[in-house]
């Protein structure tokens, strides 16, 4: 791809998010889009300058997307496993600076933010770190192992007036912004229900290299380090809830299980939960590893119709035609006159009919380079994009506790004592 | 020229079919008018009706905000008084002293208040008042020609057939769909048709009709059907009728025996009138 045909991807994909979140409803709904989408490109060598703390698979993606950025450059990256290390320097400029311990890249200095890619219980102490060297902190979901510690990174990040943004790419992607604004719009009517899923058909088990240990690998099936699929899975999903019905949920249940995988882990292989809001209204989510069949999506249902964002379609709740009408209006046509036949049912059977959704394309730019473009200009301007946090900090809240719920058995309260941003 | 819209509303399949005259943006506006009617008056999702409910059943007073409601609750007081007592959307099984005569509503005040915890439910009454409203915006759009239909059992028309004269309709029974009950003509009318029988009375939940005079569920089989101005009446006519007793059913069909009809099932049940009251083998 040239640089131009990279440029038209990009006015694409930012046309898109503009159209989504025209109007003032959208930019209450998702403020930090538009201040995503309003980052002014920067010169080479005045760009925001990232330290990468994490080079294994979704820290080279990461950097992969900076580099595409017209605001953001990679200039230092770290990672304790040499293997991981190599496989991020191959992606970097050779004069890019590279370390083995984090402390020590934040001790070198010339860094702006940093970039946290690391195992779920190394978030708090790596951003707090950064925090006092002076650091903002782009930090990938979930934010934390506990909800005290998303809490603490919260208000650290207040008491030290740095940004800090949690990495939430759908939060960025048109074609939720779109699907959130057709809701925001009426046209699915009342939002009651969502129905969300992450199924996959993976034991989520990793080989483990020469030089490492399982536990430094397999991180995501150890209960130390991650909460299994609420915290790497359920945590989009739940905050995917929490925005289209524009609130945090009032109580949690579930049941979790190590059902199909017994190969040791300890984190559930299944979860299932449901999430109430306010007013009755219920976020059922399901997540599994032996059964990929309904994949990823979140079933948006209201009064009118349901949105499915992942699939990128809308269906209407349009009743099957009245027979007996129709023959009157055929009737009509030819100048014909004869009683039209009426009573018995009063119902009708569910019979959706399905219109094709607003398909997005592929380009080569996407809602991860814009959501780094958009932490690059909250960086120069020491302005967090604004509503972001909050909704980071909320769905990381709700994914523990619906793990906490599962653990206990118990239904589980939203929490009263949370940093309030 | 003839245009048709079809939409879910008030619990059921919403049609409008106009011919002829009328502003393009009549059948639309029409539609709007029914879903108006239906966010204000549907118990099931949050609503000026969820809202008021609340604090009845809490035996709580509540000032009437919605226009929408509010003309309502002034519409069904008339018939409740009009229909003997016998159409009661505050009716409730669970207590057999509930109903519409709890309820003290001050139309100067726009205020409700109740001496025991009740809760509205309009029913089939919500769809005549929305096809009433439907037809005044077609009325006021131009439209000279019109059949809306809420369901098998709401209908209204404006004006006359586009072929002239009245709308011809069919009832049938609702046990056996190739027999015809009682052909019926409307010009500028409505037609409301309950049965304690046949498909739409088994559909999924599908409220009970209960007997406001002792809270019990009818289940005698019955069909009704009532013919009106205003689809409002018609429907709570058509519903007074099915859980009316022998005399009160005498006493509401001498009102016009040409437009209101009572038909039970099986022979056995009485046979109070030869025109307007009929008896079916089962």
């Amino acid at each position: 791809m040239t640089d131009k045909d990279f440029d038209l991807s990009r006015r694409s994909f930012i046309d898109r998010v503009l159209m989504a979140t025209a109007g003032a409803g959208m930019a209450a709904a998702a403020p930090w889009a538009s201040a995503a989408v309003g980052a002014a490109p920067v010169a080479k060598g005045d760009r925001v300058r990232l330290g990468v703390i994490g080079t294994g698979d979704r820290g080279r993606g990461l950097i992969q997307n900076i580099a595409k950025t017209r605001n953001c450059t990679v200039a230092a990256i770290c990672d304790n496993f040499e293997l991981h290390l190599a496989k991020g320097r191959a992606l970097v400029d050779a004069s890019t600076r590279a370390f083995t311990d984090h402390r020590a890249m934040l001790d070198a200095g010339g860094l702006d933010a940093v970039v946290i890619a690391t195992p779920l219980d190394l978030h708090k102490q790596q951003s707090f770190d950064a925090f006092d060297a002076g650091l903002h902190v782009w930090c990938e979901k979930a934010m934390a192992r506990t909800i005290d510690d998303c809490g603490a990174m919260v208000k650290k990040s207040q008491d030290s007036g740095k940004v800090l943004q949690i990495g939430h790419q759908r939060m960025f992607k048109p074609t939720y912004l779109n699907a959130v604004r057709r809701a925001k719009e009426g046209e699915i009517g009342s939002l009651t229900q969502i129905r969300a899923s992450w199924h996959r058909q993976s034991s989520w088990r990793r080989p483990v290299p020469a030089g490492a240990t399982d536990r430094q690998i397999n991180w995501r099936l150890y209960r130390d380090s991650s909460a299994g699929l609420m915290t790497e899975l359920a945590t989009h999903q739940i905050q995917v809830s929490n925005l289209f019905f524009d609130a945090v949920p009032t109580r949690v249940m579930g049941s979790g299980s190590i059902c199909f995988w017994k190969d040791g882990r300890e984190v559930y292989d299944h979860v299932a939960l449901i999430y109430e809001y306010a007013g009755g209204r219920k976020l059922i989510y399901t997540s599994l590893l032996n059964n990929a069949r309904y994949g990823c999506e979140e079933q948006i249902q209201g009064s009118k119709g349901t949105i499915e964002p992942e699939l990128g379609r809308i269906y209407k709740e349009l009743p099957p035609k009245e027979l007996a009408l129709l023959r009157m209006q055929a009737d009509v046509a030819s100048g014909k006159k004869r009683a039209v036949p009426i009573g018995g049912a009063t119902w009708f059977a569910e019979l959706p009919v399905t219109t094709p959704g607003e398909p997005l394309g592929w380009g080569e730019y996407d809602e991860t380079m814009l959501q780094f473009e958009g932490f690059g200009e909250a960086v120069r301007t020491g302005k967090p994009l604004p509503g972001l946090l909050s909704q980071a900090y909320h769905a990381s809240v709700a994914s523990l506790l619906g793990e906490q719920a599962m653990d206990s058995g118990q239904i589980l309260a939203w929490p009263t004592s949370l940093v309030a941003i | 020229m003839a245009d048709v819209v079809r939409f879910a509303s008030m619990g059921t399949r919403v049609e409008l079919h106009r011919f002829g005259a009328g502003d393009d943006d009549a059948l639309t506006a029409a539609q709007r008018a029914i879903e108006a009617v239906d966010d204000a008056l549907t118990i099931h999702r949050p609503s000026a009706t969820t809202a008021l409910n609340e604090r009845l059943m809490a035996g709580q007073g509540a000032a009437i905000d919605d226009a929408l409601l509010f003309e309502a609750l002034v519409t069904i007081e008339e018939l409740h008084a009009s229909t003997l007592g016998l159409f009661d959307p505050a009716a409730d099984r669970r207590f057999a002293s509930a109903g519409w005569s709890a309820i003290a509503f001050d139309r100067n005040s726009a205020r409700i208040e109740v001496s025991m915890p009740v809760a509205l439910d309009f029913g089939g009454f919500g769809k005549g008042f929305a096809l009433d409203r439907a037809c005044a915006v077609l009325r006021e759009k131009g439209v000279v020609s019109a059949c809306l239909s809420a369901g098998e059992s709401s209908i209204a028309v404006v004006g006359e057939h586009p072929l002239g004269g009245g709308w011809p309709f069919a009832i049938a029974h609702p046990l056996r769909p190739d027999e015809i009950l009682v052909e019926i003509e409307l010009t500028d009318e409505s037609v409301s048709i309950s049965s304690t029988v046949g498909a739409g009375a088994n559909a999924p939940e599908r409220a009970a009709m209960i007997r406001p005079t002792d809270a019990s569920i009818v289940s005698a089989p019955r069909c009704t059907v009532a013919v009106d101005r205003l689809g409002a009446h018609a429907e709570a006519m058509s519903t007074a009728l099915l859980v009316a007793d022998e005399d009160q059913a005498e006493r509401l069909l001498n009102g016009d025996r040409t437009r209101r009809f009572l038909f039970d099932f099986p022979r056995g049940a009485a046979i109070l009138d030869q025109s307007a009251r009929m008896s079916f083998n089962d």
